[in-house]
């Protein structure tokens, strides 16, 4: 069992609180992320699981044991480091069995290791490559490979590919869940980018300023978001989140060019949020009814696939984006609306409601 | 006259080829970007109509004037790289104000200038700020207002938007394309990510290994991208690409898939260009446009990644392996099996021998 938990762990550095008062619970065989903007706690986490920065607060266990005081070497978990820090002067079979020469483990069961390593990870045919002959894909594997030869309980990565190019990153985040699902091994990962963190977690941590904001499936955080802060962290191109008002006709926002007929509004909400992906555009006709006010289209962005709309409503700009290449022009009038089941209320210190 | 002429443009670097002759003509008040992988030859093109490296051969016009030994000061370019270039020890408005100061500009005129461009960049509230005390995100934009201001006719970015995070670089994408509404210079940027120059570029120019590999509109090179690299690399994910094989049916020219055991027939104005190919081809369809559908290929899912606003749908291994992107509702799991199928519309075939698309005749 690898569960590993932290309760109310709190690290500071002077007097900056590097991470304040988390609580968590990473399952056996989960893969779990932690996303974030830069200095948000991702990486002192890790390092608070690998022993290699100690709580000033609160505990830590592993498997169900306190580590607070165990030293890194007796954590039994494993770390994959950002720049796939590989030795160039060593084959790949040389790289991946190193920490097991620096154990001083046999070598029968050396080879017994690396061979079980090699076929999970399909590196078989390139063992006897130095690193600087594989592929950025064939070096991350290897580099895995290193990791899990130990056998540890768990493993962490840090942004372990984010020097790849865009189409090969696309490529390896399958490939890491895979080999994730394979193993059934827990993992922690850090990443910043939010496509790679959807893509690949079982449950994730989105965290602001050392604190832990909200903890579920990729999938509830960005359709149930707990605050305006986390709703805009999720989702390409980010929420419109506009202040709002509550009309004759329902909720209104950017000066009247979004109306929602919603009755089940909650009373305290300052604010709406509007994935762009729910806006529903279409060309303004003046019907005479309680429809919303005209908008404006300021820019129009085809991504093939997808078209991102740039609206200006009142003094907000709002993106829409619509499936495919639909005739939208700069400068035409539309009319904007949304699924009121769609829609998320914030109140006053932004939390969903 | 700002418009560029690339005329047989090569770059060698002694057995190395970083470009292999390159044509291409980037009109004046245009957002050309020169988009590919790492190593494709888009930074090394800019380097020479920047004037920083001499072409091995070609020529650069600007306008009907050979760049040929003018030195990059006298070019009349501004650029703006991947590593911002700013004087830390000065504010931000003197950074701003540097290169008219240079040029003796008056004090008025300067302050005009940086008020202006200030207030376009988001800097006014920064001004008088130490660029020592400033993020990357800031700085990057100081580093584009500080060329800015000199009003080149041409501009030219390299990767500028880099190192920046996620949520800025959406920012600073609509900046950039305001900037150049309004300046009207001829922009030419670099870069590796399709988003970017999909969404700012007037045309694009898909490079790699040092061979310019097709030059359209964003849409165009989408649509109907020249070859299977520019299909595979444009798109997110790439172009699906199936091998198979032109065959006469009662419906007309059909491809054959071979072990997928279907054949799907071809829209009329692209059976005869591929009934002329005589070779094998590679059948191509965006993962955007697939849809379930009754009858097509039938194929297991054996990856499903739900990317915020869309669910990316793994189906089928190895050769046969297709992408589709469905809405989040489309309730497909792991190990099911879809029936999905592409609109004939949008089907383009590719000669499997030589890379490149076979047109509508």
């Amino acid at each position: 069992m690898a569960d590993i938990v932290f309760r109310n762990v709190t690290k500071r550095y002077g007097n900056t609180l590097a991470v304040d008062d988390a609580s968590f619970t990473v399952n056996d065989n989960e893969f779990f992320c932690f996303f974030g903007p830069p200095l948000s706690g991702k990486s002192t986490i890790l390092r608070l699981v690998l022993g290699l920065e100690v709580p000033d607060e609160g505990e830590i266990l592993i498997g169900g044991k306190p580590v607070n005081s165990v030293s890194p070497a007796e954590r039994n978990v494993a770390m994959v480091f950002q720049n796939l820090a590989l030795f160039p002067h060593m084959s790949s079979r040389d790289n991946v069995r190193f920490p097991l020469v620096e154990r001083k483990v046999a070598d029968a069961e050396i080879e017994k290791r690396l061979a079980d390593v090699a076929q999970k990870l399909h590196i078989g045919h390139i063992l006897h490559k130095p690193p600087a002959q594989l592929s950025g894909g064939e070096r991350q594997r290897v580099a895995i490979a290193r990791a899990l030869v130990r056998d540890p309980a768990a493993y962490l990565m840090d942004d372990p590919i984010s020097a790849l190019d865009a189409r090969l990153r696309e490529e390896t985040r399958v490939e890491l869940k895979r080999i994730q699902r394979e193993l059934g091994k827990t993992l922690i990962y850090v990443t910043h980018d939010q496509e790679e963190a959807m893509s690949v977690a079982d449950r994730m941590a989105i965290l602001e300023n050392g604190r832990i904001r909200q903890i579920g499936a990729p999938a509830e955080i960005y359709d149930r978001p707990a605050s305006a802060y986390v709703a805009r962290m999720l989702g390409s191109p980010m929420m419109n989140i506009l202040p709002s008002v509550r009309g004759a006709n329902g909720i209104e926002a950017a000066e009247g060019t979004i109306r929602i007929a919603d009755a089940r509004a909650p009373a305290e909400a300052i604010e709406i949020g509007l994935r762009p992906e729910d806006l529903k555009v279409r060309p303004w006709t003046d019907s005479g009814t309680a429809e919303a006010r005209p908008a404006r289209v300021f820019e129009v962005e085809p991504l093939g696939g997808y078209t991102v709309v740039t609206i200006e409503a009142g003094q907000a700009r709002l993106r829409a984006l619509l499936r495919g290449q639909p005739d939208v022009r700069p400068d035409a009038m539309v009319a904007i609306s949304c699924d009121p089941g769609r829609v998320h209320y914030f109140g006053q210190d932004g939390g969903a409601l | 006259m700002s418009a560029i002429h690339l005329k047989n443009l090569t770059k060698t670097f002694g057995d190395f080829a970083a470009l292999k002759t390159m044509d291409l003509e980037i009109a004046d008040g245009e957002f050309m970007a020169l988009l590919g992988p790492s190593g494709c030859g888009k930074s090394t093109t800019m380097n020479m109509i920047a004037g920083m490296e001499e072409p091995s051969s070609g020529k650069i016009l600007f306008g009907e004037r050979d760049m040929a030994g003018v030195p990059m000061g006298r070019r009349g370019v501004g650029f703006v790289f991947q590593n911002y270039a700013i004087f830390t020890h000065m504010t931000v408005r003197q950074n701003l104000a540097y290169g008219p100061r240079m040029r003796g500009a008056a004090k008025v005129e300067i302050d005009r200038r940086v008020g202006a461009i200030a207030e376009m960049l988001q800097l006014s509230p920064l001004l008088d700020r130490k660029a020592d005390r400033l993020s990357v995100n800031i700085l990057q934009r100081v580093a584009i207002g500080r060329s800015a201001i000199m009003e080149p006719a041409i501009f030219l970015l390299d990767e500028p938007l880099s190192n920046v995070d996620a949520a800025f670089r959406a920012v600073m994408r609509t900046e950039l394309k305001q900037l150049q509404r309004q300046f009207r210079q001829t922009m030419v940027y670099v870069t590796h990510d399709q988003l970017e120059a999909m969404t700012m570029a007037d045309r694009i120019a898909v490079m790699d290994h040092g061979v310019l590999q097709q030059v359209g509109t964003p849409l165009e090179v989408y649509n109907n991208p020249a070859n299977v690299f520019v299909a595979r690399f444009i798109g997110a994910p790439g172009m699906n690409l199936l091998k198979g094989r032109p065959a006469e049916s009662d419906r007309g020219l059909v491809i054959d898939l071979g072990p997928l055991g279907v054949t799907p027939p071809l829209p009329d104005e692209l059976a005869s260009s591929v009934r002329a190919v005589r070779n094998d081809v590679l059948y191509g369809f965006r993962p955007e446009q697939v849809a379930l559908a009754d009858r097509g290929l039938s194929m297991p899912a054996t990856f499903v990644e739900r990317i915020g606003a869309r669910t990316i749908v793994h189906l089928g291994e190895g050769e046969s392996a297709v992408k589709a992107v469905f809405e989040n509702d489309v309730g497909l799991s792991v190990g099911q099996t879809a029936v999905v199928a592409p609109p004939a519309s949008s089907v383009r075939v590719f000669d499997a021998a030589t890379g490149l698309a076979v047109r509508a005749g």
